[in-house]
């Protein structure tokens, strides 16, 4: 139990740890947590994210007992072939290969091998080191190119309340290999908890990694995912997320372009309806010369809705040639929406090409009285707009069958408008 | 344009001292301090009061140290909080009883006080160190019903009027340079413009910081009654110094309906030598209220000397259908710190704001652009446009971009754009094909990249930033 949202030493007791390492390097995480307790405002990075706030708002004590259900049926989707792992409150429960060569795939449950990490700053980072006792390894040997996507469905099972889960994953992509995965959440669950997630990735050299981020539906989740990202040279990562639906959901992303020639990009079209908030924080660290990122945030808040994203570029002074765009947009539907963005840049290379842009505002006047003119009705009209602002971010994915499935998911979420 | 020194940097041009004896309070900051500058400045009792509140609420406050650039601690109690030159204190009638000295310093400066303020037509209220010495045009701008004093002047003068507005843009309650200066500020300028009255002239202030280590700490008070027009020029040069002098002033601006105010710095403090020993910090609130409909706060900042420069010259948009702008010019050299930019909250319908902020930075600088848009809920179909450019000169230069924006309101556009890059090979090809050398090149393109922020300068300081532009970065191309 969790009095005040500080944490018992003795809840470490509870995990069955590797050795002592593991056990003075949780304990030393976890004391770093108590200290701070969760973030609030105060913090710059937390600044228009409160977790204090909200957290102490929404939940009156926390239950670190991991739930025992049994639940395991899912409907496996359907619109497209795919190869799937099955994760159930973050463990894993399940997984099936059965288009690819398995000798190439190497997973199991993950375990923490290096306890070097220094205490971070971020308390849910220190809070799952100290705790995280789920999660997966997942790793693509040198030169195996996935033939179909990857699912990993995460269900969250009804039974769960007030929980706060700690998971932690790991992949690792071998040099010239390939991996596509979606990460496709289900909530049964009808009441709050939180989901406090860490991911890891390496991308050997000249290896790709993309990833599409979605939600089966709405839910009471309170989620924070941490994702360290590192890239050798000429990999390339990419992301997207369409994460809408949670009521508070917190990415916060690291890149470190660490070999020459990689890329990466973030994409992001999220949907925000009354009382959700997301943020998406990410840091970009160019370390090497020549190297490429892109990010491209699209939100459209209704009612009370909050988006925030707070990004940020690093060029470090040898990373010269380097070429980094930052694009942030939202469109508002309500007066008691809101959008917050610091979209950051810190330059200490000077043969570099670097750019940001940001706006907000509400949706053109003139176009809604255009398609109006055409017979459709306002609603009709809003609509098409938001679908066609969304759509931006949505048309970049290549697979014409997976497309639809997110298009359709991400249309449902619009006609609720 | 890599590896080849072209110059070496050229010498700061008004690095110079001038022997006047001072009057000082004593050292350190304390009540006495406080009591001493009230009692050298005759001020009332409510000054004396609303200084030591400020003292009082000082105790409590921690200096910020969120702030990207640096500085080795300040000892607060090893500073003089007053200083005036002597001659002073017997009062000169007219220019000819000034202390020659002192109109030499000023000839040095380039400032038009004695035969060039009928040419320049510029009406200037000179400040040496802490003390306004003369205040030219006063009668012209009098018969209008303009006052334009120093600030201790309008504190016995024009009591109701300072009472009325002082700390009401920025109060003592404020961050921790805000709340010193507001204890122990010493001097600045006042100006009220009535109602209806367009001031006839640009009003300009030249500041000059002596006496070694005086931190100096200004005070201005600019007032626009209805429908009033004022434009304000402030211009800074300071003497050679090795230690690092503190310089914490407070600018406040009130923009009452239908007033605008545009007020215009050219910020040209020694910004250290080629290694970074010594230099100003700059550390100045400045802030700007649109309080009345229609009004309009626009600051144009040119910054290319002190060793740290932080300052966020801010408007607050309160009005129905005010306007605010920012122009900036920020440009680092060798180990200097510039984190400039602006705040524009908007509170009023239809308020507008824009800012344009060009960061240059070469040598071994650090240049940030800091800014905040917050539109709240009550602000509705208020428009923002932003578009902040750097541009690096060197690999061990740093250019930083870090705008917050918040957008609380439906019917409100923000849009923020920015870039980093550095000068373009192919323009200074050009250039050189056509008899530039390098460095020429570099100040044609660099004023090129400022164009939009220069053109906003009035007529006076747009010559003197061109050439500031040039000089401040002889010695980075290479």
């Amino acid at each position: 139990m969790i009095e005040n949202f500080k944490i018992d030493s003795n809840e470490i007791d509870k995990i069955n740890f590797i050795n002592k390492e593991d056990k003075n390097f949780r304990i030393e995480n976890l004391n770093a947590f108590n200290s701070t307790g969760f973030p609030s405002k105060k913090e710059e990075d937390w600044k228009f994210s409160d977790t204090q706030a909200i957290f102490s708002k929404n939940f009156k004590k926390l239950n670190l007992d991991n739930s025992n259900s049994k639940e395991t049926d899912i409907k496996l989707i359907k619109d497209f072939d795919h190869n799937y792992m099955f994760l159930v409150n973050g463990k894993l429960v399940n997984s099936e290969f059965k288009f690819e060569d398995k000798s190439k795939i190497k997973i199991s449950n993950y375990h923490e091998e290096k306890f070097s990490e220094k205490i971070s700053k971020n308390p849910f980072i220190c809070l799952n080191h100290a705790l995280s006792n789920n999660g997966y390894y997942l790793e693509i040997k040198e030169g195996y190119k996935f033939e179909k996507v990857l699912v990993i469905y995460n269900l969250f099972t009804k039974d769960l309340s007030s929980q706060i889960l700690n998971n932690k994953n790991k992949i690792v992509v071998g040099k010239n290999s390939e991996l596509h995965t979606i990460n496709y959440t289900i909530n049964r669950s009808k009441n709050k908890f939180i989901n406090n997630s860490y991911e890891s990735a390496i991308l050997f050299e000249n290896s790709k990694y993309k990833n599409i981020c979605i939600q089966a539906s709405k839910s009471d989740g309170y989620f924070h995912k941490f994702s360290n990202n590192k890239l050798r040279s000429d990999s390339n990562f990419s992301s997207f997320i369409f994460s809408s639906g949670l009521k508070f959901y917190k990415q916060d992303i690291n890149i470190d372009l660490e070999g020459e020639n990689s890329e990466c990009d973030i994409k992001a079209a999220l949907f925000l309806d009354n009382d959700e908030h997301q943020e998406i924080k990410t840091k970009i660290n160019h370390l090497v010369p020549n190297c490429k990122s892109y990010q491209k945030i699209k939100n459209v808040l209704d009612s009370e809705g909050r988006g925030i994203y707070q990004g940020k570029i690093y060029v470090k002074d040898i990373a010269q040639k380097t070429n980094a765009y930052q694009l942030s947009k939202a469109l508002l539907l309500d007066d008691n929406s809101e959008f917050n963005s610091k979209p950051e840049l810190e330059i200490y290379a000077d043969d570099v090409k670097c750019s940001h842009g940001s706006t907000s505002g509400s949706i053109d006047e003139n176009s809604i009285h255009y398609l109006m003119t055409r017979g459709l009705t306002k609603k009709e009209a809003i609509q098409l707009l938001i679908n066609g602002f969304l759509n931006e971010i949505i048309s970049e994915i290549k697979s014409s069958t997976i497309r639809k499935f997110v298009e359709n998911k991400i249309e449902l979420q619009i006609h609720g408008y | 344009m890599k590896n080849q020194n072209i110059n070496t940097n050229q010498e700061y041009k008004y690095g110079f001292t001038t022997d006047i004896e001072n009057i000082r309070a004593p050292k350190g900051l304390n009540e006495n301090s406080i009591k001493f500058i009230s009692q050298m400045k005759k001020e009332p009792k409510w000054m004396l009061d609303w200084r030591l509140k400020a003292f009082s609420r000082l105790k409590n406050l921690k200096e910020p140290n969120w702030q990207k650039p640096k500085y080795p601690k300040i000892n607060y109690q090893d500073l003089y909080y007053y200083s005036a030159p002597k001659s002073v204190s017997s009062k000169p009638k007219s220019l000819d009883e000034v202390d020659p000295k002192l109109l030499e310093t000023y000839k040095k400066l380039g400032i038009p006080l004695n035969e060039q303020k009928k040419l320049s037509g510029v009406a200037v209220d000179a400040v040496f160190d802490s003390v306004s010495v003369a205040t030219t045009y006063k009668e012209e701008l009098t018969k209008k019903g303009i006052i334009f004093c120093s600030i201790s002047e309008a504190i016995q003068k024009h009591p109701d009027l300072v009472k009325k507005y002082i700390g009401s843009v920025i109060p003592i309650t404020d961050h921790y340079f805000a709340t010193l200066n507001s204890a122990v500020f010493t001097d600045g300028s006042f100006v009220y413009i009535p109602p209806n009255v367009r001031c006839p002239m640009e009003l300009s202030t030249y500041f000059r910081i002596n006496a070694s280590e005086t931190g100096q700490f200004e005070r201005t008070l600019i007032i626009a009654d209805k429908g009033s027009y004022v434009s304000y020029l402030e211009g800074c040069t300071a003497p050679m110094r090795d230690e690092n002098q503190l310089h914490a002033a407070n600018v406040e601006l009130v923009a009452l309906d239908d007033a605008e105010i545009k007020y215009s710095t050219v910020q040209n403090w020694y910004p250290g030598d080629k290694d970074g020993v010594g230099g100003i910090y700059n550390f100045v609130t400045k802030r700007g209220a649109c309080r009345g409909k229609n009004s309009k706060i626009s600051w144009t900042q040119v910054e290319t000397g002190s060793a740290i420069t932080w300052k966020y010259p801010s408007c607050i948009l309160q009005g129905d259908n005010s306007v605010g702008e920012f122009y900036s010019i920020a440009i680092t050299n060798n180990h200097q710190k510039a984190d400039t930019g602006t705040k524009m909250i908007h509170l009023g319908k239809n308020t507008k704001s824009k800012i344009i902020s060009k960061g240059i930075s070469a040598g071994k600088a650090d240049n940030t652009y800091r800014g905040l848009v917050d539109i709240s809920r009550k602000a509705k179909n208020s428009r923002n446009y932003t578009q902040c450019d750097s541009l690096l000169m060197g690999n061990k230069c740093g250019a930083h971009t870090v705008p917050y924006i918040k957008n609380k309101n439906s019917s409100s556009t923000v849009e923020h754009e920015a870039t980093t890059s550095k000068i373009n090979e192919e323009q200074l090809y050009y250039c050189n094909q056509r008899g530039l050398n390098q460095e020429e090149a570099v100040s044609l393109i660099v004023n090129g990249f400022c164009k939009e922020v220069l053109q906003q300068l009035p007529m006076e300081f747009a010559v003197e930033a061109q050439k500031l532009v040039g000089i401040s970065l002889e010695g980075s191309v290479g």
